[in-house]
């Protein structure tokens, strides 16, 4: 076991310094913290990685570090580059095997669904394990600096979480000039599928509190299943939903606004129905700034 | 004669009582809901909807008549389709087990609304989505799979071979789904909430489907209660008092699987209602089914009344699967019962 470590090494080792023959090669050890408190040590530079969850996949292309991916999460669809790159299983099929196969330096992944049998393994076959896992804004500006570190491009880095900070920070300050708190229901399952909302301690909501605006489900947590009857009588003004448009029949909001009893929401009654199905506010990344500005231009009808 | 007419007018004051609670159970139903209406506000939108005088408060109007009223008829009706069709499935297989989902009928009809979920199937402008077309396609599909295949091995269609087809089948089933769910794993949580059941949503387009099922169905079911009681005491007994037992046999059949199959395209799968319902409403009025077969109507629709409206309101604001609390309250209230009639029959 041990020789095969060692075996591994030295060819991880060959591999980086054919790659780094260009450029003077940095021999020497890093040590980052991953969000899970695991100390990882890396040898020089980081060249080949796969992300598994979609996130980290566009947060590596936000610091420029996009070309470092041989391999991806099935769910990462963003940007459109990402689709040609081989794609694994996640989430709870994560599959060891089709990740060695790519023979990574480093894989980015979650908490959610992998247990610790799976990361000892990637580690025993030479893969380094950084663990990303944010719940909120503060969390999604850490696992951009985490991985900013890892690729060696703290500042591309810093430039990403300094400008989603300067977004949210002039939103919100526009937001605080409108007296009226909008109030807003966030629908991620529609109907017929059973109701579901995103309440506190998701990234919506946390948007939505920013932005000045009141989720008229803050008071339940998380992602959760609730009454029709519930979302009549808290008349919400806005609605966003999250479902994507197949094609055919009615699109969202129209669905939303056809349902029999929905008529009378302020929401339906001044036609404020929004279809946000492009992730970017539900998924923990660079793009969170650009779904609050759609959900702020949505609320305030400016820029 | 005279003895039966005294049995059946001894019967009145049972279903007098069974109808009572049946609207009682729908009536508290209506009123009482994850947003609390005062019972004087209730009586007031029924009554403006029913004179026609425009609504004080359209928020509260449209929760009870747009949101409530409508899935309360729905529950009440499936719950009275499903256990009609548990207690025929019970006295036709002689197998106090026999029920819409241990055939396999439901599971059935549960895996069309999964592949039409996985496949985005549609059909533009129709009322009804796919998967509901697809769930009473495969209900129907499933039985008559079933029963080929139990005619292939048994060609006398014996019970317990039907049975035992209908549980492997659903075994089959139930790995489809699984695998269902691998290749669509973000169709998850839509798959999750048909093969859990839930009335949310319901329209009172459903409720008349349900209804008009329900009365065509019912009927047939009730008329046949004579050949039902002597499938009960054995096939070898109807046969001999000269019920033509295949033919028989098919009609009932054939009857349940669209019952349940319009049930399951309208509230997903609920489980336990066809088969607790009617050992309870046996006890009440023994094992006769002219008597049993309506009265388990009434039972299983304010059970089902019940079980919807404590799904409804137990986590309030949030909604649970109607199917958590049926298998929940129908396992502990079946061993009970059993509990207890075995001690006091010992």
């Amino acid at each position: 076991m041990k020789g095969k470590i060692w075996l591994i090494a030295v060819l991880i080792a060959l591999v980086l310094l054919c790659t780094g023959c260009g450029k003077a090669p940095q021999a020497q050890s890093r040590t980052v913290t991953d969000m899970k408190g695991r100390d990882i040590v890396l040898n020089g530079d980081v060249m080949r990685v796969v992300a598994l969850t979609a996130a980290d996949c566009e947060i590596l292309y936000a610091i420029g570090a996009g070309d470092a991916l041989v391999g991806r999460g099935e769910y990462c669809d963003y940007p459109e580059a990402a689709l040609s790159l081989p794609a694994v299983q996640s989430g709870a099929g994560t599959n060891i095997e089709q990740i060695i196969a790519l023979t990574p330096q480093v894989v980015f992944m979650d908490t959610m669904a992998q247990g610790v049998e799976q990361i000892e393994a990637l580690e025993a076959a030479g893969v380094r394990v950084v663990v990303s896992d944010a719940v909120d804004l503060e969390g999604v500006y850490e696992s951009v600096s985490l991985i900013g570190t890892v690729m060696n491009r703290e500042r591309e880095a810093t430039e990403v979480i300094d400008g989603m900070k300067q977004t949210f920070q002039d939103l919100s300050d526009k937001a605080a000039a409108h007296t009226d708190k909008p109030s807003v229901y966030f629908e991620i399952s529609p109907l017929k599928d059973g109701l579901w909302t995103a309440g506190a301690g998701t990234f919506m909501d946390e948007a939505a509190s920013l932005l000045g605006a009141k989720n008229v489900f803050g008071d339940v947590s998380g992602w959760a299943g609730i009454s029709e009857e519930q979302v009549i009588q808290r008349n919400p003004g806005y609605i966003v939903t999250t479902t994507k448009y197949l094609g055919t029949g009615p699109t969202p909001e129209q669905e939303i606004a056809g349902r029999v009893g929905w008529e009378h929401l302020s929401a339906v009654k001044d036609g404020h129905i929004l279809n946000l199905s492009d992730d970017s506010l539900t998924r923990p990344g660079p793009r969170l700034a650009d779904g609050a500005k759609q959900l702020f231009h949505f609320l305030y009808g400016e820029k | 004669m005279e003895e039966k007419r005294q049995r059946e007018s001894y019967g009145l004051w049972t279903w007098i009582g069974l109808a009572v609670l049946t609207l009682a159970a729908m009536l508290i139903a209506v009123c009482v809901g994850s947003v609390s209406i005062p019972v004087g506000e209730c009586l007031r939108v029924f009554r403006d909807a029913l004179t026609g005088t425009e609504a004080s408060d359209p928020g509260t109007a449209s929760i009870l008549l747009a949101v409530r009223l409508p899935r309360v008829l729905c529950v009440a009706l499936s719950g009275a389709a499903l256990s009609v069709c548990g207690a025929a499935m019970q006295g036709l297989l002689k197998n106090p087990l026999a029920d819409g989902s241990t055939l396999g009928i439901s599971s059935g009809a549960s895996l069309g609304a999964a592949l039409a979920i996985a496949f985005g199937f549609q059909l533009p402008q129709l009322p009804f989505s796919g998967s509901m077309i697809l769930a009473a396609l495969f209900a129907f599909g499933s039985l008559i799979l079933i029963l080929s295949l139990s005619y292939m091995l048994d060609s006398s269609f014996s019970t317990n071979t039907i049975i035992l087809m209908g549980i492997v089948y659903s075994m089959f089933v139930s790995s489809i789904l699984s695998l269902v769910v691998t290749f669509a794993p973000d169709k998850l949580k839509q798959i999750t909430f048909w093969t859990m059941g839930s009335l949310e949503g319901s329209s009172y387009q459903n409720a008349l489907v349900l209804f008009v099922m329900l009365a065509v169905c019912g009927t047939v079911l009730i008329r046949l209660a004579e050949e039902l009681n002597a499938f009960a005491i054995g096939e070898e007994n109807a046969m001999n008092v000269g019920v033509n037992v295949k033919r028989v046999r098919l009609v009932i059949l054939v009857t349940v699987s669209l019952l349940i199959g319009t049930c399951v395209s309208i509230g997903g799968t609920i489980g336990f209602v066809g088969l607790v319902t009617p050992h309870i409403i046996r006890l009440l009025t023994g094992p006769n089914h002219r008597r049993l077969l309506p009265a388990s109507m009434f039972g299983g629709a304010a059970f089902l009344t019940l079980a919807d409206l404590a799904a409804r309101t137990i986590a309030r604001p949030l909604e649970l699967p109607i199917g958590v609390v049926t298998s929940f309250v129908g396992a502990i209230l079946f061993v009970l019962i059993y509990y207890k009639v075995g001690r006091t029959a010992r």
